[in-house]
């Protein structure tokens, strides 16, 4: 007898389509190690024609103004406090980047927005964002012609603040909501309705001075800590031009 | 070429999950929650090719999708292949109104599960006493999501599945 050797046709490397899915599969791992840059870059090429136009001002003039006051008040004792005591960081104006929104997320769980300046245009990781009204968020990412920056609202947000009128610092983090949420870790922390928050003089992540929000609710104190509702000054949902901000440290 | 279309389409209308994720329209969404895009191509897919094949392109959309998105701590993966194993399960049914119907109901609970997990993620990376502030805005979110998933499956899904079993045949 024989024996008869059969050659196997079935094995998974002799399908193509196996090694489609594989392809397929490298392809994506690379997509996500790179964080999505082939993929903001094409989006930045065919959502060019969609971008806004300069033309938004009826809309947040009304922020503006209740920026420029506020920013000139807190500049003005600022400047007295400077003179006394050494700043941590400082931010030059001559650096500032406009941008357009491209792309915005502003729901959920995944509160970012996408601008069409990237690292070809000097943005870099942690630059800070700013819009009519106040702070939005940090730099978080970069493609070269795009940035995707965290908003405060984010779940993945946690900045160092400032009470201006009790000239306390605290915490502020996002929870997924429109309302960040302000943590001063004392229980009698004297905080009251209408407060106003900006970026903290102690921070490392931001530059101090930039108007944040106001306080919209006080909650019960718990566990040694006293928690405010947040009503932010820049609104992430209905800005389209923003300044990118880097920040020495 | 023109076959090539034909045959590959249901793979080419997948290049528009992250397009639409990113777009973001805020007319289609409420109080800026967007249904759950990825899971109105991942039913008709899973349903028609099967639990592995479902399984597979959830990881892909998963990929894809947590590459977008800045949360490096928190994945959409783990949702996603959940859905895509659930749905290849599921059998057609032949009445077009209940299936319309169905489409809704299996797409928001797929929505719920994969708000869950992603929550369940976020809750256990931010463990600690203010934990509790998370869960009104985490609840509001997966209830809105579920809903809008839910009211738009049936558009969608029904449609999507007629080009995939088009293109298959």
């Amino acid at each position: 007898m024989f024996d008869i050797r059969r050659i196997s046709n079935s094995r998974w490397w002799h399908k193509k389509k196996n090694w489609l899915f594989f392809g397929i599969f490298l392809f994506l791992v690379f997509v996500r190690i790179s964080k999505g840059s082939i993929y903001k870059d094409f989006y930045y090429y065919i959502s060019k024609p969609f971008w806004p136009s300069q033309f938004q001002k009826e809309i947040i003039l009304e922020s503006i103004e209740q920026e420029s006051l506020i920013k000139l008040n807190l500049l003005k004792k600022d400047n007295v406090r400077l003179r006394k005591i050494l700043s941590l960081q400082e931010s030059n104006d001559n650096e500032r980047i406009s941008a357009v929104v491209i792309s915005r997320k502003t729901g959920s769980w995944w509160r970012q927005i996408t601008l069409n300046k990237g690292s070809k245009d000097g943005v870099e990781i942690g630059s800070i964002v700013v819009g009519p009204g106040g702070l939005l968020g940090r730099v978080d990412k970069t493609s070269s012609f795009t940035s995707s920056v965290t908003l405060l609202t984010s779940p993945e947000s946690k900045v160092g603040v400032w009470l201006e009128r009790t000239q306390m610092s605290g915490l502020l983090i996002g929870l997924g909501d429109d309302f960040p949420k302000l943590i001063l870790y004392s229980k009698d922390a004297d905080i009251k309705i209408g407060d106003f928050v900006s970026s903290s003089p102690a921070s490392t992540l931001l530059p101090p001075n930039i108007p944040i929000g106001i306080v919209q609710s006080v909650e019960e104190p718990f566990k040694s800590k006293k928690t405010a509702k947040i009503l932010l000054l820049a609104k992430p949902h209905a800005i389209d031009w923003v300044q990118i901000l880097k920040v020495r440290i | 070429m023109d076959k090539f279309f034909k045959k590959n389409f249901s793979i080419i209308t997948l290049i528009f999950i992250p397009i639409i994720f990113l777009w973001h329209p805020n007319w289609l969404g409420i109080f800026g929650i967007q249904p759950y895009w990825p899971l109105f191509w991942l039913l008709p897919w899973a349903m028609i090719h099967g639990s592995s094949s479902g399984i597979i392109f959830g990881l892909f959309l998963g990929l894809i999708l947590d590459a977008l998105t800045l949360d490096s701590n928190f994945s959409q993966i783990p949702g996603l292949i959940l859905c895509g194993f659930i749905f290849g399960r599921i059998k057609l049914n032949r009445d077009l109104l209940v299936g319309h119907f169905r489409y809704g109901l299996i797409c928001s609970f797929g929505s719920f599960l994969c708000g869950t997990l992603y929550f369940l993620q976020i809750l256990f990376h931010n463990f600690s006493d203010s934990t509790y502030l998370l869960f009104f805005p985490s609840f509001y979110n997966i209830l809105a999501e579920v809903f809008l998933t839910g009211l738009f499956a049936p558009l969608i899904c029904s449609q999507l599945f007629r080009v995939f079993q088009y293109s298959r045949k």
